[in-house]
């Protein structure tokens, strides 16, 4: 069957089968790589991207669901003239990447905690994250990350990245 | 000194593209290949038997399946491993599955739904063995061999009554006059510890892909491996081709812990790349890497102690049995590491240790972060705690009382001089922990 979606604000159309998996279709036939697979269980979040606004583990949603959904991730959140979102540059400046195998998830649920809360305390930093495995920090430079990148969007460094992609 | 980088902060080289999601890791290389095949193994059913006969026909008449592959294939091919080469590439005819990651067949197919059709098709004949679960079982006289075309020499050490049939290994230390440190002793405490298996869990399990050249008659492998240039010799040797032969691309790797120093998915891969002339893929899924790899050993520890009614170790004893599963992977090294930290950072005049790697029927054991020392960690704090309360002694100041200092010597007679911290350490847990004396009674 054919599905249309829009992905980190591109529209496309693509064939799919009823057993293919959002992630799957991500990956191989749009070639965005940045979600992964650890699990396939939906108990990891490595694979989490923003459906329709909401972080789903997209090892769980069958491509049919993706037919008309808004999908956003972590290669979208680069401005057109290659520059960081704040949380990814707070990723990076904090230490937060280690293996790295975990963090496109981490940082689309911490994009979605700031929408809803743009200075989260450090209790619910850890909740939201909650879903996402890292095997590497022991998650604090993770927390921090989420809290710098709060901290500079609140003081207005560049209110832009504020859009709702 | 380098006044660039040293007290300075610096991002890690790779983050921009791992925080972007540029960065590169196996199995975001399968898009490069346009016509990858895809290998599924057929693993140990069983995980102690002879396999007697194999029949793979039902598997090449599944559609889609370009190969199946079995040791019969390959009469070239030679056992694999980190330290001692015991692990077979894939089990032949009347040879022996040790655990259920034992491969039986590769099936090759265009996709990866038809590698498995065609797994499940595979017709297998064996002769269950008694299984062997556990290190204690695989020490008595009567127990199975599990490596019986293996040559194990063992000192007999502690119990000459020791049946030494599935040791992989053993190690002891003598520091000193145990016996007289017992004697010396106004209260000895014997107790017996035990860790279980922990699995490292890096979030990217194992993958691979694999490409043949021809001309050069070279093996192209992507893949992460802990020890590249080991796993490039391993897998040269195990195939009987020189190691100039076997490249090694290593991708981006999300994660590893000690999994990765194991060779996994390389050799199953380089066999079929090369036979088929075509790139190869074999990813594992979380499932096969629990089942297949390495994990962390558990061990049995007994610690025996002699101290003084002052509070001052006088002797220490420690037997410790490690089950290394069906493979010795790392086990001979983590055995010996965990030995030497069996007073921990403890100042001991006597000590005598003696420890076991043991061959059973468990998913084999390797590295994974503290490489022995960690298991052993529990045990002698463990054994602290309960020595500090049988004297009514404040856990802490027990330690302090015996933590070494420049000048003190481990077991294995090293003398330290600088870096020891010990002392700092405990005094910083005491602060930070707000523990005080006496806190351990209420």
């Amino acid at each position: 069957m054919e599905i249309t979606f829009t992905i980190n604000n591109e529209k496309r159309s693509l064939e799919v089968s009823p057993h293919q998996r959002l992630l799957d279709i991500i990956r191989k036939d749009l070639g965005l790589t940045a979600a992964k697979e650890g699990c396939g269980k939906g108990e990891c979040g490595a694979c989490t991207v923003l459906f329709n606004g909401e972080p789903v583990a997209s090892c769980l949603v069958l491509a049919p669901q993706a037919d008309g959904a808004e999908i956003l991730t972590v290669e979208g959140l680069i401005s057109r003239e290659g520059e960081l979102h704040p949380l990814q540059q707070a990723f990076l400046d904090t230490g937060a990447v280690q293996c790295g195998f975990c963090i496109p998830g981490s940082i689309m649920t911490g994009y979605r905690l700031l929408q809803d809360n743009p200075e989260p305390k450090r209790e619910e930093v850890r909740q939201a994250l909650a879903g996402n495995i890292c095997r590497c920090t022991g998650y604090q430079k993770i927390v921090d990350a989420v809290q710098l990148a709060a901290s500079r969007m609140q003081s207005g460094g560049d209110s832009s990245w504020a859009q709702d992609l | 000194m380098g006044t660039r980088f040293v007290g300075k902060k610096v991002n890690k080289v790779d983050a921009r593209q791992k925080v972007t999601g540029e960065a590169k890791y196996t199995e975001d290389l399968v898009n490069d290949f346009a016509d990858l095949l895809h290998i599924r193994v057929l693993r140990a059913p069983h995980p102690h038997a002879y396999l007697r006969e194999i029949n793979v026909e039902p598997a090449r008449e599944v559609a889609g399946v370009v190969e199946v592959f079995t040791a019969a294939d390959f009469p070239e091919l030679t056992e694999f491993g980190l330290i001692i080469k015991d692990q077979p590439v894939l089990v032949g005819i009347d040879q022996k599955m040790r655990y259920l990651g034992d491969a039986l067949a590769l099936v090759v197919a265009e996709t990866d739904a038809a590698a498995l059709r065609g797994r499940d098709r595979i017709e297998l004949e064996i002769e269950e063995l008694e299984v062997v679960d556990n290190p204690l079982r695989s020490m008595e006289q009567d127990c199975i061999q599990i490596h019986e075309d293996h040559e194990i020499e063992v000192t007999h050490y502690l119990d000459p009554e020791m049946c030494c049939d599935n040791i992989l290994s053993d190690n002891y230390l003598d520091k000193a006059d145990v016996k007289k440190g017992f004697a010396e002793a106004d209260l000895i405490v014997e107790r017996e510890y035990q860790t279980q298996f922990v699995e490292q869990l890096p979030l990217q399990v194992e993958k691979g892909i694999a490409d043949y050249d021809e001309e050069s008659e070279e093996i192209i492998i992507w893949a992460a491996s802990q020890w590249l240039h080991d796993t490039q010799a391993d897998i040269a040797q195990a195939m009987g081709v020189t190691k100039d032969k076997i490249r090694i691309k290593q991708p981006v790797i999300g994660g590893a812990f000690g999994k990765k120093e194991d060779i996994s998915v390389h050799i199953h891969l380089a066999l079929a790349a090369r036979e088929l002339k075509r790139p190869v893929q074999l990813i594992y899924n979380r499932e096969e890497s629990m089942i297949a790899q390495s994990k962390r050993h558990p061990q049995i520890i007994r610690h025996k102690t002699g101290v003084s009614s002052e509070g001052k170790l006088t002797a220490w004893q420690t037997e410790m049995i490690m089950d290394t599963g069906a493979y010795a992977s790392s086990g001979p090294a983590v055995v010996r590491n965990a030995m030497f930290h069996c007073t921990g950072p403890y100042q001991a005049p006597n000590v005598r240790a003696a420890c076991y790697a043991v061959y059973t029927n468990n998913t084999y054991c390797g590295a994974m972060r503290g490489f022995g020392a960690t298991q052993m960690a529990f045990a002698y704090d463990s054994q602290m705690d309960v020595i500090a309360r049988e004297l009514g002694m404040d856990p802490a100041d027990f330690r302090m009382r015996n933590a070494y200092q420049p000048g003190s010597t481990t077991p294995g007679g090293e003398k330290l001089e600088l870096g020891v911290n010990v002392r700092e350490t405990i005094a910083e847990a005491r602060r930070l922990s707000s523990w005080r004396e006496g806190d351990n009674n209420a």
